[in-house]
């Protein structure tokens, strides 16, 4: 039987008995608390300006009227009394004083108001002042009594607001955390993303500064050899992919293939014929080199050179990295890691002011070490599947040379860029 | 216990009804409970004793909910010329018993927000299209409009159910 739709939902509708949610009315009347008292901190603001203000103003006023008979030993009262009173003595001896001079005529009333003080028993003015400074005092404790009162109300309602608050806050990032456990949950489909990236590197040495391709075994030879030329690290590249699987709302784990490269710069060098029978040096040279190096020049004079040593690794990074912060749009997080190394160029030029050509390899690069990798990382998603990737990173590599200690080792600090395909 | 909590022992319940009608998920209308109860607090002295308390409550609560699409600005109406309008009713071959009030709602909440406002205020709360117009800023043809295609909507998914009964 057809039945109208709007009567089929009234109908339903009007047996309909829902119950409200019981953790509403705590949140209602929490709120209704926070209103409360931010009324009264307000109210209480209010009257304690207020109370200032007309405590200021009546303490001036009193300050004004109170030191003047203070000052002079008087109040105000007698000082009336007195000004009438001679008044009345100057009306009296109005004829005797010259009108041209009033100035004068004011010294001497005042002369002689100041006799008739003098002459006058001073008691009644001492019992006045007296009295006056205690009604100032009793005002003015009960001003300070009142502000100090005002204030430790409004600390406490400071206090209470700053709890009252907290928790506010702590629930608040607990309905945040919810929602993003709720957002990570409806993205599950698109945990891994792979990034190409590309990144500039700038490398160096941590403690000692000092050319790895010279050697300290040149004791059996008369001439130095370039042991302790500094050396110096020049810019460099890396490019590759990343692989990254979200595990959870916060970690997610990180690998991938890299072509890095690192490129040192040995200076202050001397070209030199004399070939030794023995190489002293970490240099294996290219068949038909015919040139070595020395860090003083020959008698007679030589070319000056400098030998540019890049090698280039394979590597293979696995880091976790941790979402600090961020928001639907934007995620900055920490990464932490390590990378197996395999040795893939190793090659030396030498440069002089007419020519640079390839003249060998180091014998002491080992062909597998390691790096430990710490470094920020900033995520931008640009759409539901693209996502710029920036990211800084600091490699400290490890076992890199033969007979060198770790202080030798390069280490690598590079920006790192890429746009990334969520899946 | 104080008048405020008097007021929502009585009330709680009835403007919960409401606040599910015209939330999307239940924490939606718990969060409307909340503020509805805020502006009635506020606003009790408004009450001119012209109707019922629950009447007044329950248009606080509607408006309550309306800001809150608002604020998300999730309506976009259907606008159509008033003349073009067809007032058109829609009828369900189901006894009432086969039906439960759940799925309903939850046909209710499945709505397109602008149909799922249209359809609560005029067939649920009896509002005219008038008032309907007035309330949303719309003319009353879009109110028409809008109200025939939540039927034809829920007749469509009420059609469906009933097909996979049998």
């Amino acid at each position: 039987m057809s039945k109208d739709i709007d009567k089929l939902f009234k109908d339903k509708f009007k047996e309909y008995k829902a119950t409200a949610p019981t953790e509403a009315w705590p949140i209602i009347q929490a709120k209704l608390k926070m209103i409360r008292k931010i009324r009264l901190l307000y109210m209480f603001s209010i009257l304690g300006v207020l109370s200032l203000i007309s405590f200021m103003l009546f303490s001036t006023h009193t300050e004004n009227t109170l030191s003047k008979p203070l000052h002079k030993n008087t109040s105000l009262k007698n000082d009336v009394i007195l000004k009438v009173k001679e008044v009345k003595e100057v009306d009296v001896n109005n004829d005797k004083l010259p009108m041209s001079k009033p100035q004068e005529n004011s010294k001497k009333l005042y002369a002689t108001i100041a006799t008739k003080k003098e002459s006058k028993n001073n008691t009644p003015l001492e019992k006045t002042t007296f009295f006056d400074k205690k009604f100032k005092d009793t005002v003015i404790e009960k001003q300070v009594k009142k502000i100090d009162s005002l204030v430790n109300n409004l600390d406490n309602l400071v206090e209470d607001l700053k709890n009252d608050l907290k928790k506010e806050k702590k629930k608040l990032l607990k309905k945040k955390d919810s929602i993003e456990v709720e957002k990570f949950n409806k993205e599950k489909r698109r945990r891994w993303n792979v990034i190409p990236v590309f990144g500039i590197l700038n490398s160096g040495r941590l403690s000692k500064n000092v050319t790895t391709l010279g050697t300290t075994r040149a004791v059996t030879y008369p001439d130095k050899y370039f042991d302790d030329n500094k050396s110096s690290g020049l810019i460099s590249s890396t490019y590759g992919f990343n692989v990254v699987f979200r595990a959870t709302n916060r970690i997610s784990i990180q690998t991938g293939i890299f072509s890095k490269e690192l490129r040192f710069l040995t200076e202050d060098l001397f070209l030199s014929e004399f070939i030794p029978d023995v190489n002293p040096t970490n240099i294996i040279y290219n068949p038909g080199v015919e040139v070595r190096f020395s860090n003083t020049p020959e008698i007679g004079g030589s070319e000056s050179a400098s030998l540019a040593q890049t090698i280039v690794y394979l590597e293979m990074p696995f880091e976790l990295k941790y979402r600090m912060f961020g928001s639907l749009k934007f995620n900055t997080n920490i990464i932490g890691g390590f990378s197996f190394l395999y040795l893939n160029k190793n090659e030396i030029r030498a440069k002089t002011d007419i020519f640079s050509r390839s003249i060998g390899r180091a014998s002491n690069v080992l062909t597998t070490s390691t790096s430990l990798n710490i470094g920020l990382d900033v995520e931008y998603h640009l759409s539901k599947r693209l996502v710029f990737n920036s990211a800084v990173i600091y490699k400290k590599h490890y076992n890199t040379y033969k007979d060198y200690n770790n202080e030798y080792s390069p280490y690598t600090f590079g920006m790192h860029v890429g746009i990334g395909y969520k899946f | 216990m104080s008048a405020q909590a008097k007021l929502y022992s009585l009330f709680a319940d009835k403007l919960f009804n409401v606040c599910l009608k015209y939330s999307r998920t239940p924490e939606d209308a718990q969060d409307t409970l909340q503020d509805s109860f805020m502006v009635i607090f506020k606003d009790i002295k408004k009450f001119k004793h012209k109707g019922s308390f629950e009447g007044w409550a329950k248009r606080v609560t509607v408006n309550v909910a309306l800001q809150k699409f608002r604020k998300k600005s999730i309506i976009k109406f259907d606008d159509i010329e008033e003349s073009k309008i067809p007032e058109e009713k829609a009828y369900v071959d189901v006894e009432e018993k086969e039906i439960s009030l759940n799925f309903l709602l939850s046909l209710i909440n499945k709505l397109p927000p602008q149909y799922q406002l249209i359809f609560n205020l005029y067939v649920l709360d009896e509002y005219s299209h008038k008032e309907i117009s007035e309330i949303l800023d719309i003319s009353v043809g879009t109110s028409k409009s809008n109200l025939s295609r939540a039927r034809k909507l829920l007749k469509k998914q009420i059609d469906a159910i009933k097909k996979l009964q049998l």
